[in-house]
């Protein structure tokens, strides 16, 4: 190893870290850059592709192409905190849900940042009600043999999820709560694997959002019991109210936020891009091809949602954090 | 039977033979940026997918995006001994010994010819056999699983190179380096010092760059200039057909392998790549030259990791269940055609079903045609002078890292298993049981944690009635440790006598 060698390595390191870096001019306009979406989720999931599905319609509205950034890790937080500490400019954005807003402000506490002093909203983007599945050929006809099994045998009715405190988790534990019953919960690496399990009679209920299990009720292979919300989804199948939840129990809402401190007229500018974005029919289309809804709420109306979700997650993880 | 003709006669379209064309390309230049995986690629593509109007040109060329991705990934690790994705973790051992020998050029046609000709059968049974095997793929519960990674550490332990108990000791901790992290039932911190940049635990990507690159690197700095200024002078000679010949039993033997396992949820391509190479190592006559730059071996590995790309698309058409990341998107690129995965999808339109699945097979060989085109131009990075060689390289590794997560973090962990991999290597241990192990015990922990759950109370019904493929396994598990192990043993006693005489 001469000096000589060692040198010439450098050199030619260093030169080639100089090409790879190059600075942007910010300019006066706003969005002046591209927008980077952080989402903090792996790839692959429903996340993931609502993302690629609206952001490929939004920047007509902006002017600027957005960049999906995928920042997975530490249930969300690694992202999140990537979106809090980036620069309040408008340009760097965050995909989230409100399990990830506001129940696990509970659940996975940390000193670093605080979602509620430091997320805006600009936009719901649309939101999932979650079902109560079971398989077509099953025991049970419907919620009420299901409930009343679970009552008498304790533990011994075994359900499905997705992965700790989020879409089919926290569901399961407001079923727990509200109507105290002991489900057998056994974890799986996302929705698909957990409605694998029940097709495959390893657990005996699960729970989906009945757009990814649609084909299998065509097919006689799930029945669906119960969904979220006060309303009936399906005309024969009882809503979360009617079996004693409470109405706001099983919904996913899926939302994008700014770092606080971006300025009220960039805000105004990014709501407005996504309430134009409603109109057009191809975004409506390919949201509906995904099976996904958009019901589209502005930034400012969700506030109210936030604010209630917080009161009743403290009260759910409260529950579930004494035992 | 109809839908399989209406199928071929959809298929046979020259628009969608370019989109798949496309798509390898695009695969195979995304699979050899370490750090760039095939998930990644194919979910900053699918966008493509979903404007092009037609389920027959936008879901090949992602098929594509696929194959070319797992097969990209072997070329950094032969020529620069950098796994890019877990899938080529098996490709290293023998593919950088053939480049470093000046034959990159074999390494990498025999990687590209074993993973086609692996590709073609696996589809091939895909097709034949989707309906038949949907069936059996939901008998594979976690209980299985957990069943099979247990056998897997087993085999890989007493198969390992040198001496057993050295391998053990590396095996052991990777299953210790496993459990850092997050525990995966609670949640629950462990062993992270309070740091929470070790909660989601160690990154597969970093961890193989670290050990199987860095070394390598570290090498070639310190005896640079003593030897020669480049790699290799020239690219090599092509692959004889005799060669591959020699070869075809392994590629055979690895298919079959990577087809089992894609057929199991969740046990995925570095698995496979493993279990082909020491199937191969373990059939052969002269064990003894795998790791030192051996063809079969690479044929072994890759032939085994794109066995597994076939039978994950059975779950997903069937049944409507995305196994992992590449079938959730390609589920919803599906979707996004209106088309719905699942029990009615094979009713309804069995045709573009098949007319899907028939490309996949075509598609193999452009495969081949477009992977012989780019060979030449990839393997000229070997030509390269070492002074600007190695500083490229050295960017790659960091680059490939941050890259896999955007995870500075990561750096750290590079680092620190480049330093690992260096003392291993002067302390001659094997660095790849500790890989395995970091795979394997996790996922052993996961599914085993799932099996209890799932048990409930009445255990004994458990094992006796509902899993007797589980207990089948676990029973099966020191027969096949032990014959192994005795097999390896008089290799190695061989290999000792060799070195004495």
């Amino acid at each position: 190893m001469s000096a000589k060698w060692i040198i010439r390595i450098s050199i030619n390191f260093f030169l080639g870290l100089v090409f790879f870096i190059n600075s942007s001019i910010a300019q006066e306009n706003y969005p002046s850059k591209p927008i980077t979406l952080i989402v903090p989720y792996a790839a692959g999931g429903s996340n993931d592709l609502n993302a690629r599905v609206f952001t490929s319609f939004l920047d007509d509205y902006l002017g600027q192409p957005i960049l999906i950034k995928l920042v997975p890790g530490q249930a969300g937080q690694k992202g999140t905190l990537e979106a809090v500490r980036s620069e309040p400019d408008g340009h760097t954005l965050l995909f989230t849900d409100n399990y990830r807003d506001q129940l696990h402000r509970f659940t996975f506490r940390n000193n670093v940042y605080d979602t509620n002093k430091d997320l805006i909203p600009i936009a719901r983007v649309n939101y999932g009600e979650i079902a109560i599945i079971v398989r077509a050929d099953g025991v049970y006809e419907t919620w009420t043999d299901l409930e009343s099994h679970a009552q008498l045998s304790t533990g011994n009715v075994a359900m499905s999820h997705s992965g700790l405190w989020v879409a089919l988790f926290v569901p399961a534990l407001q079923v727990m709560k509200n109507l105290d019953l002991q489900l057998r919960m056994v974890p799986y690496r996302g929705g698909g694997p957990a409605k694998a399990a029940l097709l495959a009679g390893d657990v005996d209920m699960s729970m989906a959002f009945p757009a990814t299990v649609a084909a299998d009720v065509e097919a006689g292979r799930v029945k669906i019991l119960a969904t979220a919300g006060s309303e009936r989804l399906i005309s024969h199948v009882p809503s979360f109210v009617e079996i004693g939840l409470p109405p706001t129990t099983g919904f996913m809402h899926r939302v994008v936020m700014a770092p606080i401190g971006v300025p009220e007229e960039r805000i105004i500018i990014l709501r407005k891009a996504f309430a134009r974005m409603q109109q057009e029919t191809a975004y409506q289309e390919m949201m509906s091809q995904l099976g996904e809804n958009t019901e589209y709420l502005d930034g400012k109306a969700y506030e109210a949602i936030r604010i209630q979700q917080s009161r009743d997650y403290r009260e759910l993880a409260n529950s579930f954090n004494n035992e | 039977m109809e839908a399989l003709i209406a199928g071929l006669d959809a298929a046979l379209r020259i628009d969608t033979f370019i989109w798949i064309s496309g798509g390898l390309l695009l695969g195979m230049l995304m699979g050899s940026l370490p750090g760039f995986t095939t998930s990644m690629g194919m979910s900053v593509l699918v966008p493509i997918s979903f404007l092009v109007g037609d389920p027959l040109i936008g879901i090949p060329f992602l098929i594509g995006v696929y194959k070319g991705g797992i097969y990209g990934g072997s070329v950094p690790a032969i020529l620069i001994s950098m796994p890019g994705t877990g899938a080529s973790i098996a490709t290293v051992f023998d593919g950088h010994e053939l480049t470093k020998k000046g034959q990159p050029r074999k390494a990498l046609e025999m990687g590209l010819y074993a993973s086609a000709i692996s590709d073609l059968f696996s589809d091939l049974f895909t097709l034949v056999m989707i309906i038949p095997v949907a069936a059996i793929v939901l008998g594979f519960g976690p209980p299985e699983i957990a069943a099979v990674m247990f056998l897997s550490l087993v085999i890989i332990s007493v198969t390992s190179t040198g001496p057993v108990i050295k391998g053990l000791l590396m095996l052991c901790l990777g299953v210790l380096f496993g459990f850092i992290g997050a525990d995966p039932f609670s949640g629950a911190a462990r062993y992270t010092f309070g740091t929470n940049q070790l909660y989601d635990g160690f990154h597969l990507i970093p961890m193989l760059i670290g050990l199987f690159a860095l070394p390598e690197i570290f090498k070639a700095v310190k005896e640079g200039d003593q030897t020669n200024s480049r790699i290799a002078q020239f690219v090599g000679d092509h692959l004889n057909f005799s060669e591959l010949r020699r070869s075809l039993r392994t590629i055979f033997r690895s298919t079959a392998i990577g087809t089992s396992i894609g057929l199991v949820p969740g046990l995925g391509q570095p698995i496979a790549a493993m279990m082909g190479y020491i199937a191969a190592k373990n059939s052969s006559d002269t064990p003894e030259r795998f790791g030192k730059g051996e063809l079969d071996g690479v044929a072994g590995a890759e032939a085994a990791n794109n066995a597994v790309n076939g039978p994950t698309m059975v779950p997903l058409l069937t049944l409507g269940i995305p196994g992992d990341a590449v079938t959730a998107l390609l589920l919803g690129a599906f979707m996004m055609q209106g088309l719905r995965p699942g029990p009615t999808l094979m009713e309804t339109n069995g045709d573009i079903v098949f007319a899907i699945l028939i490309a996949m097979v075509f598609a193999n060989i452009l495969f081949l045609i477009i992977g012989y085109l780019t060979i030449p131009l990839f393997a000229k990075v070997v030509t390269i002078k070492r002074s600007l060689l190695i500083p490229v390289t050295i960017m790659l590794a960091f680059a490939g890292t941050y890259l896999a997560r955007s995870n500075p973090f990561d750096i750290v962990t590079l680092i620190g298993f480049g330093l690992i991999g260096i003392a291993a290597r002067s302390a001659k241990f094997d660095v790849a049981p500790m890989v395995m192990g970091f795979i394997l015990g996790r996922e052993l922990e996961y599914t085993f944690g799932q099996t209890l759950a799932l048990a409930g109370d009445d255990w004994l019904r458990f094992i006796f009635v509902e899993r007797l493929g589980m207990t089948a396994v676990v029973l099966a598990t020191p027969i096949i440790g032990v014959t192994l192990g005795a097999r390896m043993n008089r290799f190695r006693q061989k290999a000792i006598a060799g070195e004495q005489a």
